[in-house]
C-alpha cells in the first residue's frame, strides 16, 4: 500500500492556477478545525479553571471537601481524581488479560471461520453505546456481581484490598472498574489481533517446524513482535475508561472521600460521571465553573495518556522498519 | 451442462491433495483421546457437584472447575505431548475461557437488549411522544417518537458540520499534501481521545454559558460533530489513499485543475469509501449520552426547530428512565435500547457490506 511512501507535493506551490490557490488555502484551513476544536477546549475550559483555581487553591486538587452551601463554599476532587485512576487499573486489571487470552484464540486457535465471526461480533461490541451497557449493568450485571463480591469478601476478606466493613456491596469501585473492563475488552482485543495477525507466517512457521511449543512461539515470536501495538491498544482502552461517564454513572455511587484501596466497599470517585451527576443540581455559576474546572483536568489526563498511547505505537513502528 | 472436466490421474491421487501443509500440526488418535478425556472429567466432576447443591455456583466455577479444568488440560498434554505442552494446554484452556467469557456478556446484552425491548415497542411506543406521560404512565401511551426524531436532527446537523470538515482534512493530508501533514494528522489523532464529556462542557462554556445558543438540538449537533470529526478524517484519508496515483496524474495532464481533480475524479472514485466514512462516524456518535446531557437536556415534546428549544434523543430518553421506581419506565427504557441497537445494528451492517465489497473488488 502507499501509505508509507513519502507523498509528492501536487499542491503546484506558487505557479498554481488561481482557482487552485483559493481551493489549497480553504482546504489548509478547514484541516485545522481539529487544531482549533483542541486550542478551543484549553483556552476556554482553561479560562473557566483559573477563577475555580484563585478562590479555592490548589486545595481544589488535594482535598476532599464538597460542600456547596459552606460560607465559603468549598469544592475538592481529589477523591474523583484518584478514583478515575482507580477504577481505570481495576478495569486493566480484569481486561487485559481477558483480551489477550481471546486475541490469542482468534488468531492462532479458531478456525478461519470462527476467527471471521468473533472478529465482527467484537466490533459489534465495541459499537453498543454505553448508555445500554449502563443499563444492562444495571438491571443485569449488579445482581449477580454483589452476590459475586460477598463471596469473595467471606473468603478473601483479610487482605485489606477486599475488606468490607458495611456489608453493603453496591456502588463499589470493583463494579464500576468490572463494567469499564466490558467496554475495554473489545477495544483492546481488535487492537491485539490486528497487530498479533501481522506476525510474519514465516516466523511463526519457522518456529513451529523448529518444534517450539505454542508457548515458546508467543513468548518469544509473536508478543515481542506485537508489544507496541498491544502496549498501545491498552493505553487507548485506558483512555477511553477515564473518560467514561454513563456507564460508571449507573454503577458507581460517587463519595467525595478517597476510597484508597477498599474496592470492595461502597461508594468511589470519578470525574468524567461527577460532572454528569452534579450538573443537573448546579447552583450559581461558580458550581458550573468547578465542573468546568473538574472536566479540564479529565481533558488533560486523556490527552497525556492517548498521546503517550500513540508515542508508544509510533515508536515500535518505527524500530519495526 | 453435465460433463465435468476430468483431471489427469496423476493430479488425483494423495501425494498433491491430501499432502499436509503443515506437517507438525498432525494429531495423532491419542491426542485426541486425552483431549476428549480432560473435557468430559471435569464438567463430570463440576455437574456431579453442582447437583449435590453445596457449594455457590460463582465459587464452584471458579475455584472448582476453573483449576480442574486447567489440571485436566495439563495432565492430557503431559501424556501426549510431554513437558512442553503443559504450558500450551493452560494457554488453550485460558483462551477458550476468555472467549466464553466474553461470548456470554455480548450473548447476554444482546439477549436481554431484544427479550426486554420487545415487551415495550408497538406501533404508539414508536410514533408518540411523550407528552402527559408520567413514569408510571402504562406502556400503551406515549413513546420515543419525539427522540427519534431528536435522534436524526442532532445526528443529521452534526453530519452537515462535521462531514466537510472531515474530508477537507483528509484532502488536505492526501491530495494539497501541504507542510503541516504531520501535524493535522497528530492534531486528528489526539482529537479521537476527547472524551465525549469534555466536548459537552466546550459547547456548554462557547456557546451556551455565552448566551449564543440555547440547549438545543443545533448545541448537542456541535458537540456530536465535535467527537465525529476525528472518525470521518481518519477513515477518509485511508480511503483516499487508496485511490491510484494515476488517476491524478492522468487528470492533471488533461490540464485539469487541482481543485476539479479532487471534485470530479479523486472523490468520485472514493465515494463508497467516503460513504462508509460517514457512517463510521454516525456509528461514532449515535449513542453518546453524556454531550447532550450538557448541551440539549431533555424534552417531552416533539421539537423540529433545532435552536429554539431542548430536546431528547434516544441516548437521553434511556438515561432518564433507567433508575425509575417503576417497571413500566424500565421497559421504555428497554425499549428505547432496543431501538437505538436496530439504528446502530443497521450502521454497522451497512459500513461492513460497504467495507467488504471496496476490499473484494
Amino acid at each position: 500500500m502507499a501509505t508509507d511512501t513519502p507523498l509528492r507535493d501536487l499542491s503546484g506551490g506558487k505557479r498554481a492556477h488561481r482557482g487552485d490557490r483559493v481551493f489549497n488555502r480553504t482546504i489548509t484551513g478547514a484541516a485545522f478545525t481539529s487544531l482549533v476544536v483542541l486550542a478551543g477546549i484549553t483556552i476556554f475550559l482553561g479560562a473557566q479553571t483559573i477563577p475555580v483555581l484563585q478562590d479555592q487553591g490548589l486545595s481544589f486538587l488535594t482535598t476532599t471537601v464538597w460542600d456547596t452551601t459552606g460560607v465559603p463554599p468549598e469544592y475538592g476532587i481529589a477523591g474523583m481524581l484518584y478514583g478515575s485512576l482507580l477504577l481505570a487499573v481495576i478495569a486493566l486489571v480484569i481486561a487485559v488479560p481477558v483480551s489477550l487470552f481471546l486475541a490469542v484464540f482468534m488468531v492462532f486457535l479458531a478456525p478461519a471461520k470462527l476467527s471471521k465471526i468473533l472478529t465482527n461480533l467484537i466490533d459489534l461490541m465495541a459499537a453498543i453505546p454505553s448508555v445500554i451497557i449502563g443499563l444492562w449493568a444495571f438491571y443485569v450485571l449488579v445482581p449477580p456481581a454483589e452476590e459475586w463480591q460477598q463471596l469473595l469478601n467471606q473468603y478473601l476478606g483479610w487482605i485489606p484490598l477486599f475488606a468490607n466493613d458495611s456489608g453493603n456491596f453496591s456502588g463499589t469501585p470493583f463494579m464500576a472498574g468490572l463494567v469499564l473492563a466490558i467496554m475495554m475488552i473489545p477495544i483492546v482485543t481488535s487492537i491485539t489481533a490486528e497487530v498479533l495477525k501481522r506476525t510474519p507466517p514465516e516466523l511463526i512457521n519457522a518456529a513451529e517446524s523448529l518444534g517450539c511449543s505454542m508457548w515458546t512461539m508467543l513468548r518469544y515470536v509473536a508478543l515481542p513482535f506485537g508489544r507496541g501495538g498491544i502496549v498501545g491498544g491498552i493505553m487507548l482502552g485506558l483512555g477511553r475508561a477515564l473518560g467514561e461517564t454513563i456507564a460508571v454513572f449507573f454503577v458507581l455511587k460517587i463519595v467525595f472521600d478517597i476510597n484508597f484501596f477498599n474496592i470492595l466497599e461502597s461508594g468511589g470517585g470519578s470525574v468524567a460521571t461527577l460532572i454528569v451527576s452534579k450538573f443537573g443540581e448546579t447552583n450559581g455559576e461558580f458550581e458550573v465553573q468547578v465542573l468546568l474546572a473538574a472536566g479540564f483536568f479529565l481533558f488533560l489526563g486523556t490527552l497525556l495518556v492517548n498521546a503517550l498511547a500513540n508515542l508508544i505505537v509510533r515508536r515500535t513502528e518505527r524500530l519495526r522498519s | 451442462m453435465t460433463t465435468v472436466m476430468e483431471r489427469p490421474d496423476s493430479l488425483n491421487g494423495p501425494a498433491i491433495e491430501q499432502m499436509p501443509r503443515r506437517p507438525w500440526s498432525k494429531r495423532p488418535a491419542k491426542f485426541w483421546l486425552a483431549t476428549a478425556i480432560a473435557v468430559v472429567v471435569p464438567i463430570a466432576v463440576v455437574g456431579l457437584i453442582y447437583s449435590a447443591d453445596v457449594i455457590p455456583p460463582a465459587i464452584l466455577l471458579t475455584v472448582i472447575y476453573f483449576p480442574l479444568q486447567l489440571v485436566a488440560a495439563g495432565l492430557a498434554a503431559l501424556a501426549t505431548k510431554g513437558k512442553h505442552g503443559i504450558l500450551d494446554s493452560c494457554i488453550i484452556v485460558l483462551a477458550i475461557g476468555a472467549t466464553a467469557l466474553s461470548a456470554i456478556v455480548l450473548g447476554s446484552m444482546l439477549f436481554t437488549i431484544i427479550a426486554r425491548g420487545i415487551e415495550a415497542f408497538r406501533p404508539s411506543f414508536i410514533f408518540q411522544n411523550s407528552v402527559y406521560i408520567s413514569p408510571s404512565t402504562p406502556l400503551d401511551y406515549g413513546g420515543i417518537g419525539h427522540a427519534i426524531i431528536g435522534t436524526f436532527l442532532i445526528v443529521g446537523i452534526a453530519v452537515i458540520i462535521s462531514v466537510p470538515l472531515g474530508i477537507a482534512t483528509a484532502v488536505y493530508v492526501t491530495e494539497v499534501r501541504g507542510k503541516a501533514v504531520p501535524y493535522v494528522r497528530f492534531f486528528v489523532q489526539a482529537m479521537s481521545g476527547v472524551p465525549s464529556v469534555v466536548a459537552g462542557l466546550f459547547v456548554l462554556t462557547v456557546f451556551i454559558l455565552t448566551g449564543v445558543l440555547r440547549q438545543s438540538a443545533l448545541a448537542g449537533a456541535i458537540a456530536y460533530a465535535i467527537l465525529m470529526l476525528p472518525t470521518v478524517a481518519r477513515t477518509a484519508e485511508e480511503v483516499l489513499r487508496l485511490v491510484p496515483e494515476e488517476l491524478r496524474t492522468g487528470a492533471l495532464a488533461l490540464g485539469s485543475t487541482r481543485a476539479r481533480v479532487v471534485s470530479k475524479v479523486v472523490i468520485p472514485a472514493a465515494k463508497t469509501g467516503i460513504i462508509t466514512a460517514i457512517l463510521l462516524g454516525v456509528a461514532r456518535v449515535v449513542g453518546e449520552t453524556a454531550p447532550l446531557l450538557l448541551t440539549a437536556l431533555k424534552n417531552d415534546q416533539t421539537v423540529v426547530n433545532p435552536i429554539s428549544d431542548p430536546i431528547s434523543a434516544l441516548p437521553t430518553y434511556i438515561f432518564d428512565n433507567v433508575a425509575q421506581p417503576y417497571p413500566d419506565a424500565v421497559t421504555r427504557a428497554w425499549g428505547a435500547a432496543l431501538a437505538l441497537m436496530i439504528l446502530v445494528a443497521i450502521l454497522f451492517t451497512v459500513t461492513r457490506y460497504l467495507g467488504g465489497r471496496k476490499r473484494s473488488a
